[in-house]
């Protein structure tokens, strides 16, 4: 016999029977490894269900994928020294026919930076959204002659409100509430977190609502 | 039995070559972890150590070797060797510079499962299949060459997955040929001495059929793994 190619068996081979059982033997076996054990440990399937039978299904686990523990350069897992505490203030608010004395006013609380403020208000008294209108923003408190500086979180009409506030920076943080409806309304804030509130007449709380009490306590004249 | 599958004599032997298969199909085969960040961070030529990374990937890759092994199973003279590991060479080469270098892109997993079925090829080409079953015998070196193209191509899409800084690509691209180059050298040493020592030995005619066998199995799990990564998504490869 002649030797044309060397780069097949230079033994005799299997014969033709035997040839075609080990290709397709090892087709089949092959399709049994990977339906019963690689999709199984791999991919998460089990078509055949011998990843449960054999525990392979155990062996899948989803990629991990690591997320930045920052966000805007704040930890997003912080502790602080500051004691926790939690307030509910109810402000009543006059209707627009009151005078921007009665139906409007600020109230903020003093944080430090990157300290964390849970938030909750709702209005009640009015159904009407476009009736009231919330300028959420905190700004420092400078001495005479230092700049200020300010942050705007948000201005909307709306009727609640509920969220997380990290502060920029030391000062104080909180909101314009504006009434506008021909109804008094009462706004019931309801906050939690690291911050101190500020007295009655200091910056932020000018118009002098005492917390934690009932809505008819809170602003005596 | 006899000549050609000495059933448990082969199962041994063989039992090896498919160990091998199993680790590439389990084996992450991408360039990942901290060579990707060497990678992306790269500017400029640095031929050294993309030289390593296609040593290494080389080296690491069940799939390029299994075929070496297919390809060098029947060849005894060394000038055989060079001339089909040449065609191997040239093969791969051309896709991987010009798939990268052109930024042609085809799907790492049909391309990865490609080249598990040229493993299959090269097994039962080896066993005579193509002779015996199908009555024509296609050129072998031809299809060395043309498996070498989608083994290249297969490297190309792992660099391609990387994030390649244009500057210096070219150098550095042909410092990841020459990696790969020297990987397979080293990996070819190897395997022929293991396999001169098998030839040596009487069980090599009994052994070598089911070894093929196993081989073949080794590729249609490669292939498997890796259409099962095309069509489930998903990293493993």
């Amino acid at each position: 016999m002649s030797e044309p190619n060397r780069s097949s068996p230079p033994n005799a081979p299997m014969r033709r029977g035997r040839l075609v059982a080990a290709t397709l033997g090892s087709l089949a076996l092959a399709a049994l490894i990977v339906l019963g054990a690689i999709l199984p440990a791999e991919f998460n399937r089990d078509p055949l269900g011998l990843g449960r039978l054999s525990g392979l299904s155990r062996l899948w686990a989803p990629e991990d994928r690591l997320v930045g523990g920052e966000a805007a350069g704040v930890a997003r897992a912080r502790e602080y020294d500051a004691p926790f505490r939690t307030d509910v203030i109810e402000i009543p608010l006059g209707d627009f026919l009151a005078g921007a004395d009665r139906s409007e006013l600020e109230y903020k609380v003093r944080m430090r930076k990157d300290a964390t403020l849970i938030y909750s208000w709702e209005v009640v008294g009015t159904d009407e959204p476009r009736d009231f209108h919330f300028d959420q923003h905190g700004h420092t408190t400078p001495k005479p002659g230092e700049a200020m500086t300010v942050a705007t979180h948000r201005q909307a009409f709306g009727l609640k409100q509920h969220g997380a506030l990290t502060a920029p920076f030391d000062g104080i943080q909180g909101w314009q509430f504006s009434n506008s409806s021909e109804k008094p309304v009462v706004v019931k804030l309801r906050l939690a977190g690291f911050y101190e509130l500020i007295p009655p007449g200091q910056a932020g709380n000018e118009a002098g609502v005492i917390a934690n009490v009932p809505a008819d306590r809170a602003r005596p004249r | 039995m006899g000549r050609g599958l000495s059933a448990t004599r082969a199962a041994a032997a063989a039992l090896g070559l498919l160990a091998l298969g199993w680790a590439g199909a389990a084996l992450a085969h991408n360039i990942g972890g901290t060579d990707a960040a060497f990678v992306a961070a790269t500017r400029g030529p640095d031929p050294i150590p993309f030289m390593y990374l296609g040593a290494k990937h080389m080296v690491t890759g069940y799939d390029h070797l299994l075929f070496l092994v297919g390809v060098i199973f029947f060849l005894c003279r060394l000038s055989q060797v060079a001339l089909y590991v040449s065609l191997f060479s040239l093969g791969h080469s051309i896709t991987l510079l010009a798939g990268v270098f052109f930024d042609i892109h085809a799907d790492p997993h049909l391309v990865d499962a490609v080249i598990g079925l040229s493993v299959a090829y090269k097994a039962f080409e080896n066993l005579g299949g193509f002779r015996i079953v199908f009555g024509v015998q296609p050129d072998p070196r031809a299809a060395v060459l043309g498996f070498g193209l989608i083994h290249g191509f297969g490297l190309a899409t792992k660099l391609q997955a990387l994030n390649l800084n244009p500057e210096g690509l070219l150098a550095n691209l042909i410092a990841f040929n020459v990696g790969v180059e020297i990987g397979q050298f080293l990996a070819l040493a190897l395997i022929l001495a293991a396999m001169s020592l098998w030839r040596r030995t009487s069980m090599f005619g009994s052994t070598a059929a089911g070894a093929n066998v196993m081989l073949m199995l080794a590729g249609f799990v490669l292939a498997g793994h890796q259409l099962a990564g095309y069509i489930f998504g998903g990293a493993a490869s």
